[in-house]
């Protein structure tokens, strides 16, 4: 799903976010990405979101090389992802259905289809009886758990999340990461970011810890590659 | 967990074509709602172009109106033939019936000296000196109306009617009609540059306020990226809303148009009477109407458009 070799990102201030990382995930793989604040973590989640591109190395989603991408092939790849941002980035002035909908509408979804299936991911959350509510009016979970629904509305093949849980306590963050582990369970490729490392050590899923822009620390070998789950 | 599915079932996207319609359609609602929600806002913005627009509009009308006038005037170009006072009246007469039948006279009266000095008499309140005259100073008089108020036409007609020779003076009196005609035609010219400045200053209306709604929707911008959003999808929102912009602006024009040309026309009418003139007051024609709403709505998207070339294309994710 996801290849990296020595990858290297320079910003144009001169600081040097990643350092030759290379890394495979598979497809219906979970890993979590570790480390300080500044070690990287977000311009890893960025290149894979297409949101930055390497300065030097490959980096592949699906064999698809994100080096080179034209602008206008960007929002069709962007439709197999599904990302999960620590501040949620919800429109506050439309209520919750429609936020979840925005992809299914992006992709030109039935009306019926949407209504169908955005049910499906609110309920997926817990957050069916909400779905008039404004977001503004919800907590901090809640919120959360929308911007999770609108990630998964679509079924999308890869989920990114950074630091989903960073803002939420402990109990909260648990539920949420219980969530990501369903995703997973029915086949969807999934990478959080986060540096809970307390709830990371529950979880007992591969990890990639950065440090000052390096991989320090790979176990996706260790754990099963994920294809089993993955061909559901 | 695992949901297998093995039914068939109608693909879960419609075809291109009614996703691309829809989501017009969706645009279309979604800016309405918009302006809906900041009422305020829109207001402001829709007066402004408006009020910007009922400039040109309001003059574009005056115009209308004195043309329309002075095309009454035109029409009632006549030319005076002052006969040599050595003509007699029967002579006059046969004149009368030759000039008739020549090209491009539509009418002919013959006026005679006697009732030339009737006239006069009666209308100058110099009765009394004119008594004292020893003989009729006045010449026998034909008005001949040409059948087209083109000069060149009726100018062709004013030297062949000279030419003849019992006509001491063929005088047609439109030279004032003509100046007329010239300030007319700077005023229009004068219309045209205002109209195109204040289509500027629409444009730049819309296009800032268009600007400002884009930088108000930052964040939802990006969002809309990067789930996947195409720049047409993201831009559709904005333009709808400058086409509202304009549209509504075109009609607030239209009406602050309409309410001046009703209260003139109260104190027009009392003139008419006071003039006994029949002078009536144009409004704007259906076309004129569809022209202005039609011209204001491009304007909106055009403006709109300028904005979103501009800001949209430079917000991304970071």
């Amino acid at each position: 799903m996801i290849e990296f070799h020595n990858v290297t990102k320079r910003y144009e201030s001169g600081f040097q976010a990643l350092s030759n990382v290379s890394l495979q995930l598979n497809d219906g793989q979970m890993a979590f990405i570790t480390g300080h604040s500044g070690a990287g973590k977000s311009t890893l989640l960025k290149i894979i979101a297409m949101i930055e591109k390497p300065t030097r190395g490959q980096a592949l989603l699906n064999r698809i090389n994100l080096n080179n991408l034209s602008r206008q092939r960007i929002p069709f790849l962007r439709r197999n992802i599904g990302i999960i941002f620590q501040d949620h980035q919800l429109p506050f002035d439309r209520p919750v259905f429609e936020n979840v909908a925005l992809p299914l509408q992006i992709q030109g979804y039935r009306p019926q289809e949407i209504a169908k299936r955005t049910r499906a991911a609110l309920d997926k959350v817990g957050l069916l009886q909400k779905e008039k509510s404004l977001p503004i009016t919800l907590s901090g979970g809640e919120q959360q758990r929308v911007g999770i629904a609108r990630a998964v509305v679509h079924k999308p093949m890869l989920l990114l999340a950074d630091e989903p849980t960073g803002n939420l306590d402990p109990m909260l963050s648990r539920e949420i990461m219980q969530i990501f582990i369903d995703f997973n369970q029915v086949g969807v490729t999934v990478l959080v970011a986060s540096h809970d490392l307390r709830l990371i050590e529950e979880l007992d899923k591969p990890r990639l810890t950065l440090n000052a822009g390096k991989l320090i620390l790979n176990d996706l070998d260790q754990y099963d590659s994920g294809d089993q789950y993955g061909s559901s | 967990m695992a949901r297998h599915n093995v039914r068939r079932r109608k693909p879960p996207t419609i075809n291109q074509i009614s996703a691309y319609f829809l989501h017009h359609l969706q645009s279309l609602i979604f800016s309405l709602g918009k302006i809906y929600q900041a009422p305020t806002t829109t207001i402001m913005t829709v007066a402004v172009i408006g009020i910007t627009l009922s400039l040109p509009g309001g003059f574009y009308l005056f115009l209308k109106n004195i043309e329309a006038v002075s095309g009454d005037f035109r029409s009632s170009t006549q030319i005076s033939l002052y006969l040599d006072l050595g003509t007699s009246e029967k002579q006059a007469r046969r004149l009368e019936k030759d000039i008739a039948g020549m090209d491009s006279v539509a009418t002919t009266r013959f006026i005679s000296r006697a009732q030339s000095l009737e006239e006069f008499r009666r209308d100058s309140g110099f009765g009394k000196s004119i008594d004292t005259l020893s003989s009729n100073p006045l010449p026998h008089t034909i008005v001949v109306e040409p059948d087209e108020a083109e000069t060149f036409t009726v100018r062709s007609l004013q030297n062949r009617l000279q030419a003849i020779p019992e006509v001491k003076i063929a005088k047609l009196d439109t030279e004032w009609l003509e100046r007329l005609y010239t300030i007319i035609e700077i005023a229009k010219r004068s219309v045209t540059i205002i109209t195109i400045l204040f289509a500027f200053a629409v444009l730049l209306i819309i296009g800032n306020t268009i600007r400002l709604d884009i930088q108000n929707r930052y964040q939802e911008i990006i969002v809309t990226k990067l789930i996947g959003a195409t720049d047409a999808f993201i831009r559709r929102p904005f333009l709808y809303g400058g086409v509202w912009y304009g549209l509504l602006g075109g009609i607030i024009s239209w009406l602050i148009v309409e309410i001046g040309y009703l209260s003139i026309s109260g104190p027009l009418a009392r003139l008419n009477l006071l003039y006994k003139s029949d002078m009536n007051l144009i409004t704007f024609s259906f076309q004129d109407f569809v022209v202005l709403i039609a011209s204001s709505t491009l304007l909106g998207l055009a403006g709109s458009w300028i904005a979103v070339a501009r800001h949209l294309n430079q917000i991304e994710p970071t």
